[in-house]
This record gives C-alpha cells, sequence and structure tokens, in this order.
C-alpha cells in the first residue's frame, strides 16, 4: 500500500501566553509543534504499513520551518516526507490548501507510483476547520470518510474503516484510492524511533516541490485562490479558572460531588438545569 | 482594551503570583504517557510529604485522601525522586522531545 | 531490524546528551575525523538546559577559541555582588572587576551554539531520542539501547547531566540522595537593556553577578542570584535539599518553593531592579553541592567515559558556582582520552583510564578538592543565619541609632551577645570559612 499521510505545523496553542499587562496573545518564542490531532492519522497510516507493507509518504503545505515536523514523522517510522512551499502558495485557505495538496497527491501517484489511501487528521488545533479531508477528496473525486478510528485492507482495492460516533459504531467498505480522515481520539501515536532519526539525517529522505514542480495556476493558490474572508479576530479575554480537587471515594461519590458543587455556583448551577431540561431530564 | 481593566491587571502584578500563574510563562510538549509513576502506596505512610511543598512546578498536590499527581505541568528537574523518603517515584525523561521547553534559560 | 540495512548502526564514539560536555566532546572528535553520534533527549537544542546564568570563560576557549567573538554572550561580569539580607535589612559589597573572566548567557543559547557547531563538525546529531539504557557486555560498555534499538559504539560517553539514570540502571553510582544536591529555582524576568544598564550601573555590554545569602531563603539553607542578561535579569533561589527536607520534617517551612522566590521578587531591597517586569520563563534545575561525595568511584570505566555534571564536576563555593566550564573541560579531556586510545592501539580500559588520571590531575578536581566542605559551611543553618545577622546587627547599631551612635567595636560585641556567639567561636569559625570557601 502507498499511503499518503497530510501534516501540518502549527503553534502549540497549549503554549500561548496572555500578557498580564495587555491582555494580548504574547506570540514570541511560541515554538510549532505537528498538529496533535494529526498524530491518530500518522499511527493509523503506520499500523497498516506494519500490516501490509508498502510506504508512508508525509506530505504538508507550510512554509520550511515545517521540515522540523516532518524530521518527527519520520523519526515515528514515516518512509519519506515531502514539503510543498511557494510564494504563491502563502495566505491560502482551506480551498486553495486543499487544491494544492490534491495536485501534489496527483504528482504522488503518477510519478512516485500508485496512491491507494490518504489519511488526514480530524482538524488543526490552530483553525479547526475539519475541512481539508472533505475538500482534497472532493479535488480528487475520491471517497471520504470520517471520524476513522481503524481500518482493514479487505481485498487488494477495498479498505473497512471503522466510525466511531457519540452512539453507533459504523463499518464502511469503501473502494480505493480513498481519503479518511481520523477521529483525535482513535489511536495513540508511536514514540520516536533512534535508528529513524539516524535514517532521517543520513538519508534526508525529504523532497521539496515549489510551483516549479507542480505548475499550478497561481489564481487558484495562496491568497488569490482563497474566497474566505477573516473580517474581524477578538482576542478572547482569560477566564479566570477555579481549580478544586477532590479524591472520591468511588463513581457514585464523585457525581454526587460534581453535581452539588456545580449547584452550589450560580452559573453553573442554571447551565446544569438549562442542560437537563434539553436533554429531557436524563 | 479600556483603562480600567488595565489598571486592575497591573494590580494584579503588584503582589507575587500564584505557582499556577508562574508557570503561565512556561512552554511544554506533554507526552501522551506520563513519564513519572507514583506508588500511591507507599504514599500513604510518609509523613513529611517533601514533594508538596518542594517540587517546584507543584505537580504533587494534598488532597483529603492523599497525595494528587500530575504529570503535564513537570519541569523535569528531578526533585521528587530526590526526595521522596520512601522512594515511591519511578522516574525517567518524557520520549520523543516532548515535556518542558526551555527558551531564555 | 528497521528493515533499513543501509544505516550506521555502529559508531567510534556515541555521546549520550548535547549539553556543554557533550557537544564539547562531540565537536573535537568530530573535528579528529572520528565518528560521533551525539544524542539529545530534547526537541531542540538546548530545550532541557537551565542553570543560573554565569559561566567561566578560560577553560571554554581552550575547546572554542572562537568563544569570545561568536558565542551568544549577553554581558561580561564586571561587578561582582554580595549581600546579606535579614528581613527588609541588607548590606551589600560590591566588587568592580577588570578582567573579563565569566559572562551571563542563557544555557540555552550556548548550547545551542556549541551543539551546531558539533554538528557542522561532523558529529551525526540526533535530537528527540531518550536513551533507556548504556549497553555492558561482558563488563565492557558496547553502546546504547532506545527502545528496540540498539547502536553499537567502541566507546559511549555519558554526558547525561544531573539526573544519573542511566548510571544509576548500570550499578555505576547509587540513587541520588539529598545530601549532596540542591534546588535551584529561577525566573527571568524581561526588564529592557536600558533599564538593566541604568539601574546597576553598567556599560553596555557589561553585568553583574550578585549572590543573596540570610535570609532570603526564610531559613532554609541556601541563598540567592541575580544574573543581569542583555535585555532580561535571571533571578532564583538555591535550596539545599537534604536540610529543606529536615525544615519540613521539623514544622519549620511549610509553604511551597515558589512562594519562596516570589517573596524575592517582592523584596523592597531587590524589587526596584524589575518592578514590575513580567516573568518571560520560570523553571528549575539540580545542581551539585558536595562534588567530592557525589563523584562517581571512577571516571572511566571499560568502554566508558563520564563527563560534566554526571562526573561531579561542579564546584558550589556559595558565592560562586562552575559547571559549565567544567563540563566543557570535562569534554575536552574524554575526547583527548579517544583519541589517545587510539592513536595507541585501540580503545582497551588501559588505554582510556588516561582519562580519568587526566581529571584527576586537572584544575578541576584540584578545586573541588581544595574548596571541599564549603558547601557544608556555606549550608549549615546555624552558621549562615547567624553570620549576616550579627552583621546586619551591627549595622543597625552603627547606622540606625536616633540619637546614639555606637562605636564599631561596641556594636560587634552587643551583636555577638545577642546572637550567643562567643568573640573567639566567631574567630575560629570564621577561619574555617575563610579556609575552605
Amino acid at each position: 500500500m502507498r499511503i499518503i499521510v497530510g501534516m501540518k505545523w502549527v503553534p502549540g496553542t497549549t503554549s500561548v501566553r496572555i500578557d498580564p499587562k495587555t491582555g494580548t496573545l504574547i506570540r514570541e518564542g511560541v515554538p510549532s509543534i505537528v498538529n496533535p490531532h494529526d498524530m491518530p492519522a500518522i499511527e493509523l497510516a503506520l499500523q497498516l504499513k506494519d500490516a501490509y507493507g508498502g510506504e508512508v509518504i508525509a506530505l504538508t503545505m507550510s512554509p520550511p520551518p515545517a521540515i522540523r515536523g516532518l524530521e518527527y514523522l519520520i523519526g515515528m517510522g514515516v518512509d519519506r516526507a515531502i514539503l510543498v512551499s511557494d510564494r504563491v502558495y502563502a495566505g491560502a485557505d482551506t480551498l486553495a490548501t486543499s487544491y494544492v495538496l490534491a495536485k501534489a497527491i496527483e504528482k504522488i501517484d503518477k510519478e512516485i507510483g500508485k496512491v491507494d489511501l490518504v489519511v488526514f487528521g480530524q482538524e488543526t488545533i490552530d483553525s479547526s476547520t475539519a475541512h481539508i479531508g472533505a475538500q482534497t477528496a472532493s479535488w480528487l473525486d475520491w471517497p471520504y470518510i470520517y471520524y476513522a478510528h481503524s481500518a482493514k485492507l479487505i481485498d487488494n482495492n477495498k479498505i473497512l474503516v471503522e466510525r466511531v460516533l457519540e452512539n453507533a459504531i459504523e463499518d464502511w467498505e469503501v473502494d480505493l484510492p480513498a481519503v479518511i480522515a481520523t477521529h483525535m481520539k482513535a489511536l495513540k501515536p508511536r514514540p520516536v524511533r533512534l535508528l529513524n532519526k539516524i535514517r532521517y539525517k543520513v538519508e534526508k529522505p525529504l523532497t521539496t516541490w515549489t510551483n516549479n514542480e507542480l505548475k499550478l495556476d497561481p489564481r487558484c493558490t495562496g491568497l488569490k485562490g482563497s474566497p474566505t474572508i477573516v473580517a474581524k479576530t477578538v482576542d478572547v479575554p482569560e477566564v479566570p479558572r477555579k481549580k478544586v480537587i477532590y479524591t472520591p471515594k468511588d463513581g457514585e461519590d464523585a457525581a454526587k460531588w460534581l453535581i452539588k458543587t456545580l449547584m452550589e455556583d450560580e452559573k453553573a448551577s442554571k447551565a446544569l438545569i438549562k442542560a437537563l431540561k434539553e436533554g429531557g431530564g436524563k | 482594551m479600556s483603562t480600567s481593566t488595565q489598571s486592575s491587571e497591573k494590580k494584579k502584578e503588584e503582589k507575587p503570583m500564584k505557582l499556577e500563574d508562574i508557570l503561565q510563562s512556561d512552554i511544554w510538549n506533554v507526552d501522551e504517557d506520563p513519564h513519572i509513576i507514583v506508588d500511591y502506596n507507599k504514599c500513604g505512610n510518609c509523613k513529611t510529604k517533601p514533594c508538596v511543598y518542594l517540587c517546584p512546578a507543584g505537580c504533587y498536590v494534598l488532597s483529603d485522601n492523599g497525595i494528587v499527581f500530575s504529570y503535564e505541568g513537570c519541569v523535569e528537574c528531578g526533585t521528587c525522586r530526590v526526595i521522596c523518603p520512601l522512594e515511591a517515584i519511578t522516574w525517567n525523561y518524557p520520549k520523543s522531545g516532548k515535556g518542558i521547553f526551555y527558551r531564555f534559560t | 531490524m528497521n528493515g533499513l540495512p543501509d544505516l550506521p548502526t555502529k559508531f567510534d564514539v556515541i555521546i549520550v546528551g548535547a549539553g556543554p560536555s557533550g557537544s564539547s566532546a562531540a565537536y573535537l572528535l568530530a573535528k579528529k575525523g572520528f565518528k560521533v553520534l551525539l544524542i539529545e533527549r530534547g526537541r531542540g537544542l538546548g530545550d532541557k538546559n537551565l542553570y543560573g546564568g554565569r559561566v567561566y570563560a578560560p577553560p571554554i576557549r581552550e575547546v572554542w577559541p572562537q568563544l569570545d567573538k561568536e558565542a551568544p554572550i549577553q554581558r561580561w561580569v564586571t561587578k561582582e555582588r554580595i549581600s546579606m539580607v535579614q528581613g527588609d535589612k541588607a548590606i551589600t559589597f560590591e566588587y568592580k572587576a577588570e578582567k573579563k573572566i565569566s559572562f551571563v548567557s542563557y544555557l540555552t543559547q550556548l548550547t545551542q551554539w556549541m551543539s551546531k557547531k558539533a554538528e557542522d563538525a561532523g558529529a551525526l546529531f540526533v535530537t528527540e531520542v531518550t536513551i533507556d539504557e548504556i549497553v555492558m557486555k561482558d563488563g565492557k560498555a558496547v553502546g546504547v539501547r532506545s527502545g528496540p534499538d540498539f547502536i553499537e559504539a567502541d566507546v559511549v560517553v555519558d554526558a547525561e547531566g544531573v539526573n544519573r539514570l542511566l548510571l544509576e540502571r548500570l550499578g555505576i553510582v547509587e540513587r541520588l540522595k539529598p545530601d549532596n544536591i540542591a534546588l535551584g529555582v529561577k525566573e527571568i524576568l524581561k526588564v529592557g537593556a536600558n533599564n538593566i544598564e541604568s539601574s546597576f550601573n553598567l556599560n553596555p555590554d557589561e553585568g553583574v553577578a550578585w549572590v543573596i545569602m540570610g535570609d532570603i531563603t526564610k531559613g532554609l539553607p541556601g541563598g540567592g542570584f541575580i544574573y543581569t542578561n542583555k535585555d532580561s535579569i535571571s533571578m532564583g533561589l538555591v535550596l539545599h535539599l537534604k536540610h529543606s527536607i529536615d525544615f519540613i520534617q521539623n514544622g519549620k517551612f511549610d509553604e511551597h518553593v515558589s512562594k519562596l522566590i516570589e517573596e524575592f521578587r517582592f523584596h523592597p531591597y531587590f524589587k526596584p531592579y524589575w518592578k514590575d517586569a513580567i516573568i518571560s520563563e520560570y523553571g528549575a534545575h539540580l545542581t551539585i553541592e558536595g562534588a567530592t561525595h557525589f563523584m562517581p568511584q571512577k571516571f572511566a570505566y571499560p568502554g566508558l567515559l563520564i563527563v560534566g555534571d554526571a562526573a561531579g564536576l561542579l564546584l558550589s563555593t556559595g558565592y560562586t558556582f562552575r559547571g559549565v566550564d567544567y563540563a566543557v573541560y570535562s569534554g575536552k579531556l574524554a575526547a583527548e582520552a579517544v583519541e589517545f586510545a587510539r592513536n595507541n592501539g585501540g580503545f582497551t580500559y588501559e588505554n582510556l583510564q588516561i582519562y580519568d588520571k587526566n581529571v584527576r590531575s586537572s584544575f578541576m578536581y584540584n578545586e573541588l578538592f581544595k574548596h571541599r566542605g564549603a558547601e557544608q559551611l556555606m549550608n549549615d543553618p546555624i552558621l549562615m543565619s547567624k553570620y549576616p545577622s550579627i552583621l546586619i546587627k551591627v549595622m543597625e547599631k552603627m547606622f540606625e541609632g536616633e540619637y546614639k551612635q555606637e562605636t564599631v567595636y561596641d556594636a560587634l560585641m552587643q551583636a555577638l551577645k545577642e546572637e550567643k556567639v562567643g568573640p573567639f567561636d566567631l574567630i575560629s569559625q570564621a577561619f574555617g570559612l575563610v579556609k575552605s570557601i
């Protein structure tokens, strides 16, 4: 199987801090990380490779610092990585991004070898649109399954994908090639391995494609190819949080304590009663 | 931002900060697995509980039923392992480059 | 193993830890053409490094002659200050030095600079990998293991730092005890370069190293420090762990350590230097006090050399702390030993033992033994609270008399009496102190 896995290099939002004087976000020195929701996708791709052989190629459209993220993925066991990077791709919304990704996937399919599966994460932590998987599948005209928890090959060109929803588990048979997006809690990623990191340093299995290679119409990429308009952004002020630690005797005790504590708080009790009413008092 | 908020923020700055606010200045990429394991059975017999006072990241909190430990905010100094009188702490470094991320120190 | 038969799985030297000692050894060995693998657990270079703030340059220049020109130096220390504090009262000595012996730097940046150079010199540098084990075969170190992966080497250099997990697992050293360990807690306060230069009265590239004794630690044995970076101040506390545990046990300390550093930040004598600057970073690290007790029995074992903090090579006298330069220098000695072994017939234990010998005949070893006992005195709760207290009382009687002013002699005698210290005790204890620190 040849599997492509998408990755986004995002600012680590758990590390975004608020300047106590101005109340605005401090961005200085905030390191970027591999989008955490991409991790289950990478793990799924690697598990499929472990089971059926083949190769996993990581793909990202990003400025060059994302190479650090691709290195991490190769450290986990991804075979090689492709960075798609060009000034004309800058400022892209999800439509223009998915267009470039789809074209890169087509190029891989044509030049490197037949692509069987593309795996994305559920969404990114910095924009949370969850568009990329669906849009890329649309450009490619391939089937798309999201909230995937696991997948297995059922014959040479079909996979069985398990989706776990709130109240149901669904199994879908899908013809390959296909695009799937994993649920953010689907799989725990494997750690980085020493041998893989040595391989990264020795072999540098990393390719960069600019628009010289992809040859896309610049009107369809970057800011120009992006119909989305960001009208306004508002920094949400930090809400002071109360922290209480309670060690319950058992589950029942925990539930009783939680409800009692929430009911003592004016705002929380209102929200709780509203939620209970809407939920039919269950 | 209105001036009134600014002055109230400033007031907040004029007294020592709580640890959880100080820790806001730090950056982590938290590992999926805890790198420190506490043996609570041993913990129960500990009278001194130096970890509660000396863990600089406040990972050890005293509750009604003993120590509550969380590894997420650990700064990886190793103090808890050294001071634990009952050697109840199994201590490792986080894997895959995870954990605290110093920039200026 | 990984379906990757072409990969190198054997190196001349594997170095565990890319701090100052590991990076220096890697740099020197790579320059000499050794096949070196440098392994760091942090994601980026320097991510996991933290120390007080000051570095002594001369031993480092022996490895890094380009230090003064190229290294990320924040400020050269030209002023030394020592303060004794009691409550809001303080006595401060200041010494204006002439030579540029030490500088202030962010250790994150300094090790970044060093490990980048090591990589440029040809060392294979791998980050984000934690080593689980130094692998021994027939009593000799033959490589390292991380998860399922084993990589072989002729020599393993252990530069893992103060938390010697690998050496403990090998049984070479005992489990770390609080007796010879102190906890350093540190805050970086963004102040602005102009503010630093005007408040400390400094020229643009000059800096201050400031040691604080007395009850800044609320009686816990230890002290405070302040170092000036370019546009920020590093400040914090060092607390002796064994004594701190005793204090907690005896009910003499029941606060969180972060409260101590915050009270230091808001101490009326020090606060004007940073006013209400925001905290850019908060961190902590262990440091060695009593290096001679902390050292492993040997610095060289078959196939294994131990450098830097892991080797206990850190000098703490109470007013100076030298770890980075010792680390770099031990990295140099380790690299030289590996080269010696290669030139003399192979990496046998007999050949590698020259490292052990060279550490023991180095200035570091000499200094560590000369100052041994200093940390005991500096951490003696009685001594370290009494002396500042006596001095402060003398000053108080000399300068704060509303009508009456004491002579120095009377002030001293009264202060000694109040603190229940006889004049002869004072002389003999002071002599002991002066002799070792």
